[in-house]
Order: C-alpha cells, then structure tokens, then sequence
C-alpha cells in the first residue's frame, strides 16, 4: 500500500519535471507567479486583479456570443432571450455586466494607487504609458459592449459617440462614417466587431507589455473578487431597458463611467471640446507625469504638489460624474430636464477643484514627517480558534450553497446570484483564515525554535 | 524606378475604402417620384439609396422625405432628428418637420431647427442633412446624393437649399 503511493507521488513529481522542463521553451517562465504565504495588501497587484477580472469577462463574454445577434432589430430580442430563457443565460449576462463595471473600478483604482505611491518612477515609465493606453482601451471596450444591447440608453451612448467623432476637426468626417457605415445595420456589426475582436487583441498585446514579471496570484481576494461580481449582480441585476424605438423620447442616463463627459455635454458647451478635449486633458496630464514628476520621493507625502494634483484629480471626477446622473424632474420637457447650467457647473467644479488641491497642497507641505508609527502586532490565531472559525465558515458555506441551489430551482437567479457571491466571499476569508493561522504558526515555531538556541547558548 | 513602385503601389492606394459602404452607393442616382404626383403640401417618404434589401432599406438613417413645400419648392430631407436620432414626421399645415421625442421643429424651406432642442445646438449641427436632387425635362424627380452629415447636421449656411435641386436638361 505505502509502496504504492510512494509510486504514485514519484510519478507525478516526474510527470510535473517532465513539464516544467518543456516549459522553459516557453514564455510563461518569463512571469514569475507568486503565491503570498501570508496576507499582503491588495493595493499592490491591483493590476493583476484587473487581469483577472478581464479573463472573467472574456470567458463569460464568449459563452453570451452563442446567443447574442449582432443585428438592428434582433440585437435586443436575443439579448431578452438571453436573460430570461436562455438556461443560465441570466447569470452569464450578470456576470459579464458586473465584471466590466468592476474591472473599470479596479483599474481606476489600480491608476491612483500607482499615481499616489509614485510607481510611474524608478524605471516604471513604459509599464505606465501603457496602463493608461489600456486603461482607454478598457473605457472603449466597456463603451461598446452596452451598445449592443441597442435599447434607449445604448442608442443616446451611440448618438453621442457619434456626434463626439464627427465634430472632431479635420479627421472627424472622415473617421466617423467608419463606424457609422450605411447606417444602423453596419453600426452594430462593427461595434460587435471592435467589441469582441478587435479591442481585446489590442489590450492583450499591449498587456504583454504592461505586465511586470512578477504577478501575485492571491486566491483569497481572488474568490473575494468573484464574490463581489455575483452579490453586486444579485443586488443589483443589469437591466434589459427598452428596446430603442425613435419614436419615444425617454430620458436616459449614460454608465457611470461616462456620466462626466455626459455632463459636460449638458451644458451646451461645444461638443468637441467639452466631451473630448477636456477629458483629453485629464489623459494628457497623466501621461506626462512621469516625465515631468522628475523628483526621487516616492511616497505621496513627499510630494504635495502631484498628490494634491491626483486629489483634485479625483475630485473633479466624481464631481463632473455626480452632475451627469443629476436630471431636475421639475422640468417639464425631457430637454429641459436634462439641461445643466454652464455657469453653476463649472463654478462649482472649478471651486471643488481648486479648493481640494489647495488644501492637500498647504495640508502636505506644512507637515513634519515624525517617526514611523510602531509596527501593529499581528494577530495570532490559536490551532483551536482558527479551526472553529473555519468550521463555521464552512457551516455557513454550506448553506450559502443550499441557498444558492435552492433559489436557482425556484426560479430566483439573482438571489442564487446573491448567495452564490456569499457563498466565494466566505471561501476567500476561510482560505485566509487558514493561510494565516498556518502562517504565524510557521513563525511561531521558528521563533521557539530560535529561543531553544538562545537559551541553550 | 519610383514609377515603378508606384504602379504597384497604385492599385491598393484605396485600401481603406474598405472601411466605407460603397462611395458610389451614396452618390447614386435613385428615381423618387414625378413632379405631376406633387402638389403644394404634399410629400413622400422614401429610403436612399435604394437596395432591395428590407433590412438596409428600412435603416432610419436611409429615411428620407421628398416635400413640396406651400410656395411650389422641392426639399428632401434626411429623418433622422439631429437631436437623439428619432424620426420626425412632416406636418404641412405648420410648414415644418416635427420631432417625436423632444420636439424639435425644424422648417420644411430649409431644414433648419426653430425650435426645441435641435434649435439650441450650435451651427452646423441645428440642421437636417438634405438630398441633393435633380429634375429632369419630363419632370422625373431624381435624388443624386446627400448633402450634411447624417444624424449630425449641414453647413446651411454654405450651401443653399436651392442649390441642391437642379434642372436638367
Ligand atoms: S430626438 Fe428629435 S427632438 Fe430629440
């Protein structure tokens, strides 16, 4: 018997030599994969959880294109048939729609992490440029995949990338009838084109450059992550909308994403410059901070000037992005209520803009740097502690999954959704709880151990 | 030498016309109607350019109308509302196209909005894009091309109205 899986083992670690070495010919050794042995801060490989996220939507995305019709009238029947009679189609659509909104919140996120902590240095310069490429071409992918729906809201996304090209001096005539065709029939393709080819090859070459070789694959967040997908899609289910009919007028909102330059748009501003020179601008300033940022300070207390530049930043975002979701329904007429006054919005952008970069900038320069806070002391999980902790996990685990089958059968897909993300959300934290109860035990024993020598000595 | 290369260059110089719907396409000369079918107030609605096929043919950016307005003028005009895209409808008794989903008017002389949101945009974009037509000896209404730029606008105060409906002889 022991002899047995004595062999055994023998056999696969040969079986996994055996590979490895086939695998130096490859590229994949280039990357090194790092399993953390113990928690570090997800802040740091934010980007890699972007990545994941993008495999997320590429796997979900080319199941929903069995389904899915790249066609005027039937773009938004097929979608329908998808969401509610498609077997599983519900969740797949779900997970696909609250996957691209996360993995636009993780990159923004991974963007300011990097900006704050001063990564575009040290040698980082390519691996920045990139982001921020990437980071449009995740903006553009997003962009084109909500309007195949073809319901309301995709057409007003529609009308207004369009009239953004079109009023693009000099190329914009030109360039535009590239996406446009003949009409709405070759609009969709395209789209479609560009949506599930085109701009995925384009991110994943440039990824290629972008990824750094080290990559930490942690799957405690990891399953985190996907629990976040499946209980925002439980919370909140992607809408169908309404199929778009030019007959109705119907006020319409845009994804949050791209509410701010809806905003600007609102105001009667001039198209091209307030929907794509300003933002161009915003690109533009992060393109260039490496090269202007020459200092050697890394950390964002160190350097007032383009910490309180990344505040204002943040700011002027969410500020422009509030105002694009503001509709006065005391209007009468859609138009009206969509209506933004230029002189409130860009005073009050302008202040909050202004006003938060001044405060950091004074806040950070005046600041004394004083001694290091002292080190928090770990939690140490005891061996019977962590068990009960785990088993209860598991418990609830358990039931999550029950719940999860159980509302699937009844006929709730989004509450299986819900419980479903409960349910990856619990196995992240039983993983963790069990990496580190092993963790400080690891070090716990080292540390007697280095006692015993002291003592002995 | 460099002739050389440019003969075979030459032949592929159009590569991105790919990316286009056929140029000739738009450019095409389509019959819409007879001027005895016409009279002061009336109109029709067609699809440009014409190809048979109901799905292409039925797009609202192919949705045009052919109006005789009150003083004997032809106009053709694109449907497509220069605001969101909807399709509005002729009403002769006002004189002007009128937009379903916001209201935008726009006055059948020349296609420019009066009123509504279309009218707040700026020039060129508060303008119908206009069919470019010719009329022959017998009096066969032909439409040659588009002028503006569809669901966008047209420079209307470059081109006259009147100068996209020619006589022919
Ligand atoms: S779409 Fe015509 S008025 Fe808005």
């Amino acid at each position: 018997m022991a002899s047995d899986s004595r062999n055994i083992r023998e056999l696969l670690n040969n079986l996994w030599k055996w590979t490895v070495d086939r695998l130096e010919r490859t590229t994949i050794v280039v990357y090194k994969f790092t399993v953390p042995k113990q928690y570090i801060s997800p802040y740091g490989y934010l980007g890699t959880l972007t990545a994941i996220v993008f495999a997320i939507l590429g796997v979900s995305g080319a199941f929903l294109m069995f389904y899915y019709r790249p066609d005027v009238e039937l773009a938004f029947l097929s979608v329908k048939e998808i969401q509610e009679k498609v077997p599983f189609g519900f969740i797949l659509r779900n997970v696909h729609y609250h996957a691209s909104n996360l993995m636009v919140l993780l990159a923004i996120l991974h963007l300011y992490y990097q900006y704050f902590s001063g990564r575009y240095k040290i040698k980082n310069e390519v691996l920045w440029v990139t982001g921020i490429i990437l980071g449009i071409l995740t903006i553009l992918e997003a962009y084109t995949g909500y309007n195949l729906i073809m319901n309301q809201r995709a057409l007003l996304a529609v009308n207004i990338g369009m009239g953004l090209t079109y009023s693009a001096p000099i190329l914009g005539p030109t360039i535009a009838p590239i996406f446009m065709g003949g009409g709405l029939f070759d609009l969709v393709v395209r789209f479609y084109a560009l949506h599930v080819f085109i701009l995925p090859l384009l991110m994943l070459l440039l990824a290629a450059v972008h990824f750094p070789r080290a990559l930490i694959i942690d799957f405690p967040v990891i399953s985190v992550i996907v629990g976040v997908i499946f209980i925002s899609a439980g919370l909140f289910p992607a809408e169908l909308g309404i199929k778009f009919d030019l007959t109705r007028g119907l006020v319409e909102v845009p994804e949050w994403y791209l509410t701010a330059i809806y905003a600007f748009l609102r105001t009667g501003t001039e198209r091209f410059t307030a929907g794509a020179l300003l933002p161009l601008l915003f690109v533009i300033m992060f393109l260039i901070v490496p090269f202007v940022d020459r200092s050697r300070k890394l950390s964002w207390k160190d350097r007032p000037f383009f910490t309180a530049l990344g505040v204002a930043s943040i700011v002027l975002v969410t500020v422009t992005t509030v105002w694009g979701f503001y509709v006065d329904f005391s209007k009468e007429t859609a138009f009206d209520q969509l209506y933004i006054e230029p002189t409130l919005f860009y005073g009050s952008i302008a202040g909050m803009t202004i006003a938060s970069f001044y405060a950091t900038y004074v806040y950070l320069s005046r600041q004394v740097r004083g001694a290091r806070p002292p080190p928090t002391k770990p939690i140490v999980l005891k061996p019977q502690s962590a068990t009960t902790i785990m088993v209860v996990l598991l418990v609830f685990i358990a039931a999550a999954a029950a719940a999860t089958f159980y509302t699937y059968f009844i006929n709730l897909p989004n509450h299986s959704m819900f419980y479903l993300g409960i349910a990856f959300f619990l196995f992240g934290l039983l993983l963790h709880v069990y990496r580190h109860s092993i963790y400080t035990q690891e070090r716990q024993a080292t540390q007697r151990e280095q006692q015993a020598v002291r003592t002995a000595t | 030498m460099a002739g050389a290369v440019l003969a075979v260059i030459a032949p592929f110089a159009n590569l991105v016309g790919y990316f286009y719907r056929k140029e000739e396409e738009v450019s095409k000369r389509q019959k819409l109607a007879n001027l005895k079918d016409l009279s002061p107030g009336s109109y029709i609605f067609f699809s440009y350019p014409q190809t048979g096929d109901p799905k292409i043919d039925n797009d609202p950016f192919r949705q045009y109308v052919l109006i005789m307005t009150h003083d004997g003028h032809l106009r053709v005009y694109s449907r497509v509302c220069v605001h969101l895209w909807c399709l509005p409808s002729y009403i002769p008794s006002r004189g002007a196209l009128i937009c379903p989903c916001h209201g935008s008017i726009y006055r059948d002389t020349d296609g420019v909005a009066v009123d509504g949101p279309a009218a707040y945009q700026q020039y060129p974009t508060n303008a119908l894009p206009m069919g470019v037509i010719e009329v022959d000896q017998n009096g066969d209404i032909w439409m040659v091309g588009v002028e503006g730029r569809l669901g966008y606008g047209r420079e209307w105060q470059r081109v006259k109205p009147d100068d996209l409906v020619r006589r022919v002889t």
